[in-house]
């Protein structure tokens, strides 16, 4: 990684979480453990799509050990979630929609013993006609699946004029891109603890990515005030969007209320995969046209996405298609269409890149097909496209100056010459060995968007026990927001990691801070900071002032405690945090909290974004024309998102962004027939392992925002998944001159392809 | 927080098939009565408290859930307790010496080798395996060691820099 400005002093910290995890201590909430503890399991639709015509738990109660069983009936207040529409039955009372409905629950003094009780629960379904794709549910005698329909959103946008565009074009290029359902694959399967407390209250010790949402949702399912319930949603092992919507708490939330007792439920590999969000499939079809100088003059764009059974987030991530589907790139005439279709395949949802890569794979690749169509250098196409510091976003909104498109374009192009070069020096010395390079870009907004209610917030004080205490409503799934509040506030403050106490993820702890989601932890972190720090500083050095009678212009926090700087060069610690801590009587407090929104563009464009990350991908590929393997053995990311608070943190998430979605590429598909999955376990549903991914990886920081800008580092959560599978497709044809339009890209069709040109060459050479 | 007691696996079973075995687990003797097809991860997690080794497919192909049986790695969910009467295991909570930590832990810590964690101690012992029974291992041989063990986090390149430091920094285990 490249420095390109000294941000912070220390920005290579071991994270605070780090040490527990390499050493097996940290306890997962998964890893609890309470007395009179029972183990919940949750009975799952037999059938895709069906009518419940009874349900009979009378065998199942009588099994010895089983402590509660509950079906919709035992549901005290609403029967259902879902984070913005609350669509989904905890419990179906009569319809259900995909293989992951739940229909009863069972807490035991086992899991074998749930298990069985769930054996023993009979249901009678009356089967119906399954929408195992979104063509089949728009068709116009296809079943309802909701009152209102199969369609679940429609979204477009729409600027010049694109016809007279496509009339002066040179060069049109229209294809269909279809892109799978990818499982988030988080190693810690859902689940965690559910334990009653007194006067009817509760703890939800169960991973999320907000807890404050969490609670607002279970109050609303349990009709108890949310003053009652109380989550604790930290640590998780990884969640990548998955884990942002309810997944198991209602059922072990009422378990516990019905059972009395603490209620541990954690799903199987299997369970996860059938009941749990995948990454919306979907299918796009772009027809793009460009002058003979390489200027896009019209794109338009259809998107259908497939939903699944219920809503979730679904309404947004096809909205965060539309706005992404012109990229980085300045298009005059656009028409966008968008639609998210039911369907009773599995529930799509939030994903890491959220909408943004599915459409990115599309629109990258007709800029590689438009460039060879008119033979320029798809990187001098993107370069004559790009867009500028001050121009406006893809919906024709304001949007915070940037130059990171350019800079990532120019970045990546330096690195394609050089690996360019070194593949022509030396190419592979076996002749069924064919390599190939590829580079695509993207931009990405971060944050949930105009019109849609993106509060942050944080808290800082001195705490009894003398220590700086800075609470967030975060929670840390793996990403490192640890690690970033260590070091934005010791860099900030001058103080030392000894001197702070992080608290997160415990709603009975923090302020409210939003989501932990849309790569809004690391921006949020700072911008709190931004506003604590000068009264909080205030605060402990008047304090301090009052203690010592040293004027508050001649002290500074430092490590440890407050500092004198009385004298030239003298820097003399004059009291500890403890120490000032101890002097705190009892109707003083030292505490600063702030609420904020996250910025938005001032242009009222629904869901339109303001701060923009960007990302521009190397691949390369190299095909045994054998088998028509592709390894990937160069996955390299230029990113533009302000100045790196934490470089591990930063390399972390690009590299393991990039292979996450290498494996998107090329491997992962969650399977569907007729509405059953048929990949299970990861057995099937294969991920990337070691041996599937380049041995080493190059991430470039371009750290340098336009002047002035004021809002400081982005998050990088999700910028480094977004361009990979265009760079890995290009790469594809770069090496064995055939265009992949389907994800995950198949050994067969590269076999296929592969010898087909052979073919082609042997039949020239054979006339 | 209130850690209790978990209701045992074993006590709901209710079957006359238990059977006692004695094992060493990190180097420390155990006794006990147990069903003997029951999972050693189960036995270690839920017995044992010792729930540094983690579970995620339960079919032996992630790796969360390494442990090594007599030096030699293992799947813990592929493992019943009948295997494993007489054995010595050893699990990530045996790996740091004293209250310092193993060179391997701290490659992992300083090199960015973990996210969430979660297949950490598994990773962990697979590379604790590869260094005890590979001098000075190559690229390849790192690739397939660590084959059985999927992360999701870190696309593993922090893996790889935390193995080939601690291969350079030429750590005899």
């Amino acid at each position: 990684m490249q420095k390109n400005q000294e941000f912070y002093k220390n920005r290579r910290r071991i994270r605070p979480d780090g040490k527990a995890k390499v050493t097996g201590s940290l306890s997962y909430l998964t890893d609890l453990s309470f007395s009179n503890m029972l183990y919940g399991k949750i009975l799952r639709s037999s059938y895709p799509h069906a009518i419940i015509k009874s349900i009979n738990t009378d065998h199942a109660e009588k099994l010895y050990g089983v402590k509660a069983i509950i079906t919709h009936k035992d549901i005290p207040g609403l029967n259902r979630f879902g984070i913005v529409t609350p669509d989904q039955p905890v419990l179906c009372e009569e319809h259900v929609r995909y293989v992951g409905d739940a229909i009863a629950a069972v807490a035991a003094v086992s899991v074998e013993i749930a298990e069985k009780a769930l054996e023993l629960i009979k249901v009678e379904y009356e089967v119906l006609p399954i929408l195992d794709s979104p063509e089949k549910s728009l068709e116009k005698d296809a079943p309802k699946l909701h009152p209102e329909g199969n369609i679940l959103h429609k979204a477009g946008f729409k600027t010049g004029d694109m016809e007279a565009g496509f009339a002066k074009a040179a060069a049109i290029v229209e294809e269909t891109y279809q892109v799978p359902r990818q499982m988030h694959a988080y190693m810690e399967t859902e689940g965690g603890v559910i334990v009653p407390e007194k006067d009817g209250a509760i703890t939800v010790y169960v991973g999320t990515q907000h807890g404050y949402k969490d609670r607002f949702q279970l109050s609303r399912i349990l009709d108890i005030p949310e003053e009652k319930i109380r989550i604790v949603s930290s640590p998780m092992g990884g969640s990548f969007g998955g884990k942002d919507e309810l997944n198991i708490q209602p059922y072990g939330a009422v378990l516990a209320l019905v059972s009395g007792c603490p209620v541990k439920i954690h799903q199987t590999r299997k369970e996860s995969l059938i009941a749990g969000l995948k990454r919306h499939p979907m299918k796009i079809t772009m027809k793009t046209g460009v002058d003979s100088e390489g200027r896009i003059l019209a794109n338009q764009v259809n998107i259908i996405a497939d939903t699944g059974a219920y809503a979730t987030l679904g309404p947004a991530i096809l909205d965060f298609s539309v706005e992404h589907a012109a990229g980085p790139y300045m298009i005059p005439n656009m028409v966008t269409e968008g639609i998210s279709v039911f369907t009773n395949n599995g529930v799509s949802g939030e994903f890491r890149g959220f909408g943004g890569n599915q459409v990115t794979f599309a629109l990258e690749g007709q800029i590689d097909r438009l460039a060879e169509k008119i033979g320029m250098d798809p990187n001098e196409l993107r370069r004559r496209n790009i867009r500028k510091v001050d121009d406006p976003g893809p919906l024709g909104h304001r949007i915070a100056p940037t130059n990171g498109a350019y800079e990532v374009l120019e970045a990546i192009n330096k690195k394609l010459t050089i690996k360019t070069n070194q593949l022509k020096d030396s190419p592979p010395n076996d002749k069924w060995k064919v390599r190939g390079i590829g580079t695509a870009i993207t931009m990405h907004g971060g944050g949930l968007g105009y019109g849609r209610l993106d509060p942050a917030g944080g808290r800082i004080s001195l705490s009894e026990k003398g220590k700086i205490e800075i609470a967030f409503g975060f929670e840390e799934a793996g990403q490192g927001i640890l690690g970033v509040i260590e070091t934005i506030v010791t860099e900030e403050l001058g103080c030392a990691p000894e001197d702070l106490s992080i608290v997160i993820g415990d709603t009975a702890l923090v302020p409210s801070s939003g989501s932990t989601t849309a790569s809004r932890g690391t921006s949020m972190v700072w911008h709190a900071l931004q506003r604590m720090k000068g009264a909080f500083e205030q605060q402990i050095l008047n304090k301090a002032s009052a203690i010592t009678s040293v004027s508050v212009s001649q002290m500074q926090l430092g490590r440890g405690g407050v500092f004198s700087i009385t004298k030239a060069n003298s820097y003399a610690l004059l009291l500890t945090y403890d120490e000032i801590a101890k002097q705190i009587n009892e109707n003083e407090t030292i505490v600063v909290s702030t609420n904020f929104d996250f910025p938005t563009t001032p242009d009222p464009v629904d869901g339109g974004h303001f701060l923009y990350t960007f990302g521009a991908v190397l691949a390369q590929v190299e095909i045994d024309l054998l088998t028509g393997k592709v390894k990937v053995i160069d996955l390299d990311q230029s990113i533009a998102a302000g100045p790196v608070v934490s470089t591990m943190g930063y390399i972390g998430q690009i590299e393991g962004g990039g292979v996450m979605s290498l494996g998107y590429t090329l491997m992962e598909d969650a399977l569907m027939e007729g509405g059953k999955y048929i990949t299970e376990n990861l057995d099937s549903y294969l991920i990337p392992s070691i041996l599937d991914v380049p041995f080493s990886m190059d991430t470039e920081a371009i750290e340098q925002l336009v002047e002035g800008d004021p809002y400081g580092p982005r998050g990088v959560g999700e910028i480094g998944t977004v361009a990979v599978a265009p760079a890995i497709a290009k790469a594809i044809h770069h090496a064995i001159g055939y265009w992949p339009t389907r994800l995950p890209i198949s050994s067969e069709e590269i076999l296929f392809a592969s010898s087909q040109r052979r073919q082609r060459q042997w039949i020239k050479v054979r006339q | 927080m209130d850690q209790g007691k978990a209701v045992s696996v074993q006590d709901s079973l209710k079957t006359d098939t238990k059977k006692w075995i004695q094992l060493k687990i990190n180097n420390h003797e155990k006794k006990l009565e147990v069903d003997p097809t029951t999972r050693l991860v189960d036995l270690l997690r839920n017995e044992f408290k010792l729930t540094g080794t983690k579970i995620s497919c339960g079919i032996g192909r992630c790796g969360a859930c390494s442990v090594m049986i007599n030096g030699s790695l293992v799947n813990a969910c592929l493992v019943m307790a009948y295997q494993i009467n007489n054995a010595s295991i050893t699990t990530i909570e045996g790996v740091a010496e004293d209250s310092s930590l193993h060179p391997i832990q701290q490659a992992f810590l300083e090199e960015g080798g973990f996210q969430c964690g979660y297949c950490t101690p598994g990773m962990i012992m697979a590379v604790k395996s590869l260094v005890n029974e590979t001098l000075n291992p190559t690229d390849e041989q790192i690739q397939l060691a660590l084959s059985g063990n999927l992360c999701r986090c870190t696309g593993y390149g922090g893996i790889i820099r935390a193995v080939k430091r601690v291969i350079a920094e030429r750590v005899i285990i």
